[in-house]
């Protein structure tokens, strides 16, 4: 009795290291060597190409010009959202079952290259195309690329015309000074005057954050800045507005729903070039009567937040050429003007052709986006980022729709941010 | 025969929550190896005050969602056991918030909270009422949640006090009766005490159930506005998924289990088990 209690013991003692070596033991893998021929069986895991019209792109127009390419290889697609790519990616990395070709969001690519759990791409794949220099900064760390991008998401300024005429308003806000006098001065009519608050609350303050001269980790990622005066004054900037009655949490849209500037209930709002794209296919009439305009914030310095969709390759892939080819075919301009399009996204690269050229020029927001690339910032910059982007929502609202002060908010956020930092 | 229960309960039960003890002394991130740091974990969620913040929503939901839950139960239970009209109908419409999808019913909710045109501020209107922003607002989303959980678990309780309701001694009753117990008096003497064992077991699964709620936070709130609605399990699913702190994650479970054991026990001795009246 006594032996066999002591092998089921020693079986779940010996399961539960198994286990816990078996997490752990992907990290020392390596990619393996991109050079040889492509084939095999890959899959992707993207957050992007949504709804029916993504999926028809994805799976026949790109995969399906990969496949006349590279016929030895075959591509699985796993969708999710962005909301949920964490958490597929945790789980795919626990169950040792890692995408070969992942897309992530900016931000994201320090906190996985420094655990090796991306491969690095060479270097030539940088200068393949025409490529905004800005554009390829958030696919590096640590100087080395590891993710090439495919579409760009950018935070901009949109703006009811006919509720800047009726109010008098000839000029977009040059400073925060103008901003708020202006949202004020448009809350009327039960509309309010700005609506920061549809678009997710993180990335408007960083946005607000860089206009305002301020920047979120140093260089090397390893000291937090954002916790200086600029920090609290971009969160002061929203309380004011909501003293001032001209904007309203609680009157925030979710993603999808029509926006408050649509449906004429906020004159201004934060928002990305998607909006185009939404409108086109909600309400045509209001880009068809040049209703809208739009600006990049400004305050000490014009500043567009650079978000969007990188594509990098697992540094555990089993088929590291086949991924590699396939990483490099979705950044291509074939693929990204599609994923552009379907999208309403910002393509990253200029040699886009007349097709592109036309594509930038129909939708403003893109081409607005375009001029400005000069003012972009992005987030994320530090190893810590997965987990610091999930405290900057929770701990900025108590200063928005509590009562606590902006100072003590980003106090608070700077602490846990270095405490992350801490722990790398 | 014992052996195939042993090895599924070693496999599937004893070994995660073996390696969920194990982890939870670890700084383990799923992208690298696990690295043993002794109790820094336990430390650290001493000073997080969002995790703190969870632990009490977690116990504000429970206090609300499970003895009105099990009120409202016990009272359709009655109405369904003493020959209601189109009882099929009525049963199947109090259990089938129970058996739909969460994530299905949280989208339903949130249309109804939708503070635009959603079904309670449209009502609301009629009467010249401007709701508010239920699940946006700090004051209002907790009660919302607490709602949501109310009306799905009312089912369930239902069923079980039903089931009760149908075992219990009709002689008794017929005694009662005889002696002039009115049908209150038959209710607290006679039908309460009998009904312990059922109300130990709505009040220990319901009281479970609660402490683990999940799916309507994530899809009605995300835990905000201000971590007003956030619960322990939806930290600790933000803590591994999102944050990718699995070791942190692990020790915030260990809390929540032991939280839950407290809990039990307190209750089993409060209500003398699962004994009933003799």
């Amino acid at each position: 009795m006594e032996l066999k209690r002591r092998s089921v013991l020693a079986a779940l003692g010996a399961g539960t290291a198994a286990a816990l070596t078996g997490c752990g033991s992907g990290a020392s893998a390596d990619g393996g060597s991109a050079d040889g021929p492509a084939k095999g069986e890959i899959t992707l895991l993207t957050p992007i190409y949504e709804k029916a019209d993504g999926k028809k792109l994805l799976e026949q127009d790109i995969i399906g010009g990969f496949h006349k390419k590279y016929p030895d290889v075959k591509v699985t697609v796993d969708y999710t959202t962005y909301t949920q790519l964490n958490e597929k990616i945790t789980t795919a990395m626990a169950g040792g079952l890692l995408p070969d070709v992942m897309m992530m969001g900016v931000g994201w690519i320090p906190p996985f290259a420094a655990k090796k759990a991306i491969a690095e791409l060479p270097e030539s794949l940088a200068a393949a195309h025409d490529y905004e220099k800005r554009v390829l900064e958030p696919s590096r760390y640590d100087g080395r690329l590891y993710a090439l991008p495919v579409v760009l998401d950018t935070r901009i300024v949109v703006y009811r015309k006919d509720h800047f005429a009726e109010a008098g308003i000839k000029k977009t806000p040059a400073n925060w000074t103008e901003l708020r006098a202006m949202a004020k001065q448009l809350t009327t009519k039960g509309r309010i005057g700005f609506d920061p608050f549809s678009a997710e609350l993180r990335q408007v303050w960083e946005t607000f954050l860089f206009a305002n001269g301020g920047s979120l980790f140093s260089d090397d990622g390893k000291k937090v800045l954002f916790n200086d005066t600029r920090g609290v004054e971009a969160l002061q900037f929203f309380k004011d507005l909501i003293a001032d009655g001209s904007a309203d949490y609680t009157k925030k849209t979710e993603l999808g729903a029509p926006t408050n500037v649509q449906t004429g209930k906020a004159s201004m709002m934060v928002t990305t070039s998607a909006l185009w794209k939404q409108l086109q296919d909600q309400k045509p009439e209001l880009l068809e009567g040049d209703t809208l305009g739009a600006f990049v914030l400004a305050n000490r310095r014009p500043a567009m937040l650079q978000g969007g969709t990188l594509v990098t390759q697992s540094a555990r892939s089993k088929h590291p050429a086949a991924a590699r080819a396939f990483v490099e075919y979705l950044a291509s301009p074939e693929s990204i003007l599609g994923a552009a399009k379907q999208r309403g996204s910002v393509p990253g690269m200029r040699d886009l052709g007349a097709a592109g050229t036309a594509y930038t020029k129909e939708n403003e927001f893109v081409d607005l986006s375009l001029k400005n690339l000069g003012n972009a910032c992005s987030e994320g910059g530090t190893a810590a980022w997965m987990e610091i982007r999930e405290k900057i929502k929770p701990t900025l609202e108590p200063a928005i729709v509590g009562g606590q002060s902006a100072a003590k908010a980003i106090a608070e956020l700077g602490k846990l941010a270095e405490a992350a930092i801490a722990r790398m | 025969m014992v052996a195939p229960a042993l090895l599924h309960a070693a496999l599937w039960i004893g070994l995660p929550v073996v390696a969920s003890v194990a982890l939870a002394f670890t700084k383990y991130d799923v992208l690298s190896a696990p690295q043993f740091i002794g109790l820094d974990n336990f430390r650290e969620m001493l000073d997080d005050a969002v995790f703190r913040k969870s632990i009490w929503n977690t116990v504000v939901y429970t206090f609300f969602t499970v003895p009105v839950g099990m009120l409202l139960g016990l009272l359709l239970a009655m109405a369904l056991h003493t020959g209601l009209k189109a009882r099929g109908i009525f049963r199947t419409a109090v259990f089938l918030p129970q058996v739909t999808a969460t994530v299905a019913i949280a989208l339903v909710w949130l249309w109804i909270y939708n503070p635009g045109n959603g079904l309670f501020n449209s009502v609301l209107s009629i009467f010249g009422i401007h709701g508010p922003a239920w699940l946006l607002s700090t004051s209002w989303s907790m009660p919302s949640v607490i709602l949501v959980g109310i009306w799905q678990g009312i089912g369930m309780k239902m069923l079980i006090y039903l089931a009760a309701l149908q075992s219990l001694p009709k002689e008794l009753y017929e005694a009662a009766s005889v002696d002039g117990a009115s049908r209150v008096r038959q209710f607290f003497s006679l039908t309460l005490p009998l009904l312990k064992p059922a109300t130990f077991f709505v009040l220990i699964t319901s009281m479970i159930n609660a402490f683990q709620s999940f799916d309507q936070i994530y899809v009605l709130t995300d835990g905000g506005p201000a971590n007003s609605t956030t619960m322990m399990t939806f930290e600790i699913y933000k803590s591994a998924f999102r944050e990718f702190r699995v070791g942190y994650a692990c020790a915030q479970s260990l809390v929540l289990f032991a939280l839950l054991l407290a809990f039990t026990l307190v209750n089993r001795r409060m209500m003398g088990g699962t004994r009933g009246h003799s």
